[in-house]
């Protein structure tokens, strides 16, 4: 039984169809990674996946059904995402956007200790911590949205575009990122446009395009694949 | 001069009661996204649940003003959960929200006037009133009365409590991020619809607050939400919308305005007066005193 497995799910915009039966799954542990050119449907796969836009088909987590579960109960449950051009709260404190991440949690001595990792993950975020989230770079409001997200405690980390909009330096250092959440136990689909480095740390991917899965292989298959090559890697 | 800061001190018990409406249409705006055209009625019951409470029941001032600001938050989330949130479920409350509002608003005005008639009330005297000397310039005594005082004491104090709930509390922190992103505030794990509820409630019981403050000092009436609540609305737009020091400011700066009109021009002239400088003040700061805006970072 994989962890998240996706079936045959449907999006309409309108009387635009953007996922079409759209089937997909994520073992424990991995790293997949989704690619497609903009407006394939990989921002509308990962939020229907979260129940945030009106879907059909199903969707289960840990054997779970939540296609039909609210957005905070899927949350709980142990999976959550970062969602496309990160979203932190401009006018709220670094602090306080981290603190925000851990909202339904509990286990309020755990929220500390974990507070406490981000900031041994990310450096800058605890130089910063008093700081309005609005006044960070693109790098370290990225860093924000993801150390947020890391606050729930998440099983499963949906991630929208990591590198959207980020100087190359500042890539490779989100890769590296969500190599080390991956190792440290978090399962992650990952969604993104820069499909070489995304393919370079998955261990499987898919490919979408006008939103349906036209391809999936193993990662090392996918980069080596002509067509993918051709369309996605630039050659 | 001496009429001048006399007619400051008094512009400020009725500025800090415009503050407090205009906290309240602030803080739904900002979260639910609907101008909430029932906040000047949960003002005006407010003024009413007073009124009872103290003639009838003749409960002294502070309980009175807490179970009035208790009976507008209830108020202000039934109207919620009647009115916006079955519009929410279906998606439309951007469409409709607006004409919902004024429709429910006026339901609530015409109901309470069938209900307690038209005729002015007056509260009966909850404290005793006399002129309290601040300070005197050149022999003259600049003078506040003892209600305004009191008046601005329990302003104050709310306003207090409210900003170490949004600033001490993880539920205060939710809101202020509800007002910028509440989609992305669902991926916190956070209850919108619970949140949507305290939102509602504060909102009403900072309305009602203002309607008891107002009727220790003028009679009511059933139509007095109408002017107060687009006062409110008005300050809430001057500080600039979303932000609560903003409504604190645009209220005290109106009623300072309104004050210095009727001293210097005429009493006649303060409400006109009041509006204009506001449209001035957004002319030269469309994004209100205290508008806030962040690039977008790449």
């Amino acid at each position: 039984m994989a962890m998240l497995e996706i079936q045959n799910r449907n999006v309409y915009y309108g009387k635009i169809h953007a996922l079409k039966d759209l089937s997909l799954s994520v073992e424990q542990g991995e790293i997949v990674c989704l690619i497609g050119a903009n407006g394939a449907g990989k921002t509308t796969l990962l939020t229907s996946v979260m129940n945030q836009i009106p879907s059909t088909g199903c969707v289960s987590f840990e054997g779970k059904d939540i296609s039909n579960a609210g957005t905070m109960d899927i949350v709980n449950s142990g999976m959550t995402m970062v969602p496309e051009g990160r979203r932190v709260f401009v006018r709220t404190s670094v602090q306080d956007n981290l603190l925000l991440g851990a909202y339904s949690r509990k286990d309020k001595e755990l929220v500390k200790k974990d507070l406490q990792n981000i900031y041994e993950m990310f450096p800058r975020l605890l130089e910063r911590k008093n700081q309005l989230a609005g006044t960070l770079s693109g790098g370290e409001q990225q860093m924000l949205a993801m150390g947020r997200a890391l606050m729930s405690r998440p099983k499963l980390l949906l991630l929208d575009e990591p590198s959207m909009g980020l100087s190359p330096l500042l890539v490779d250092q989100v890769f590296e990122t969500i190599v080390s959440i991956n190792q440290s136990g978090t399962t992650i689909l990952l969604v993104e446009q820069n499909a070489n480095q995304a393919l370079r740390i998955a261990k499987r991917g898919y490919v979408i395009e006008t939103g349906e899965i036209v391809l999936s292989d193993q990662a090392e298959n996918l980069l080596a694949n002509s067509k993918v090559k051709e369309a996605y890697l630039g050659g | 001069m001496v009429v001048f800061l006399q007619q400051i001190i008094n512009g400020l018990a009725q500025g800090g009661i415009y503050s407090l409406i205009a906290i309240g249409w602030t803080t739904v705006f900002g979260i639910v996204g609907v101008i909430n055209w029932t906040h000047g009625e949960v003002y005006m019951l407010g003024a009413y649940t007073g009124y009872f409470i103290t003639t009838y029941l003749n409960m002294p001032m502070i309980p009175a003003l807490l179970i009035s600001m208790a009976v507008g938050a209830v108020i202000a989330m039934l109207v919620d959960q009647v009115s916006y949130k079955p519009l929410r479920k279906k998606g439309v409350l951007a469409a409709t929200g607006f004409i919902t509002a004024l429709g429910m608003s006026q339901i609530l005005r015409y109901t309470a006037s069938a209900a307690f008639t038209v005729n002015p009330r007056a509260y009966p005297e909850l404290t005793k009133q006399h002129l309290i000397t601040l300070f005197e310039v050149n022999g003259t005594p600049v003078t506040i009365s003892s209600l305004h005082l009191w008046i601005l004491f329990g302003t104050v104090a709310i306003m207090v409590c409210l900003e170490l709930f949004m600033r001490k509390t993880l539920t205060g922190k939710a809101m202020l991020a509800a007002s910028q992103d509440m989609q992305t505030l669902g991926l916190m794990g956070v209850n919108a619809e619970k949140l949507i509820k305290i939102t509602f409630g504060i909102s009403g019981a900072l309305g009602a607050a203002a309607g008891f403050f107002i009727g220790t000092i003028y009679a009511i009436n059933p139509v007095m939400g109408a002017l107060a609540g687009l006062k409110g609305w008005s300050c809430a737009i001057l500080g600039g919308i979303g932000s609560i020091t903003g409504s604190l400011i645009g209220g005290v700066l109106l009623g300072i305005v309104e004050n210095l009109t009727a001293g210097y021009i005429s009493t006649g002239y303060k409400d006109a007066i009041g509006f204009a400088v506001m449209i001035l003040v957004l002319l030269i700061k469309p994004s209100g005193l205290m508008g806030y805006k962040f690039e977008e970072k790449v």
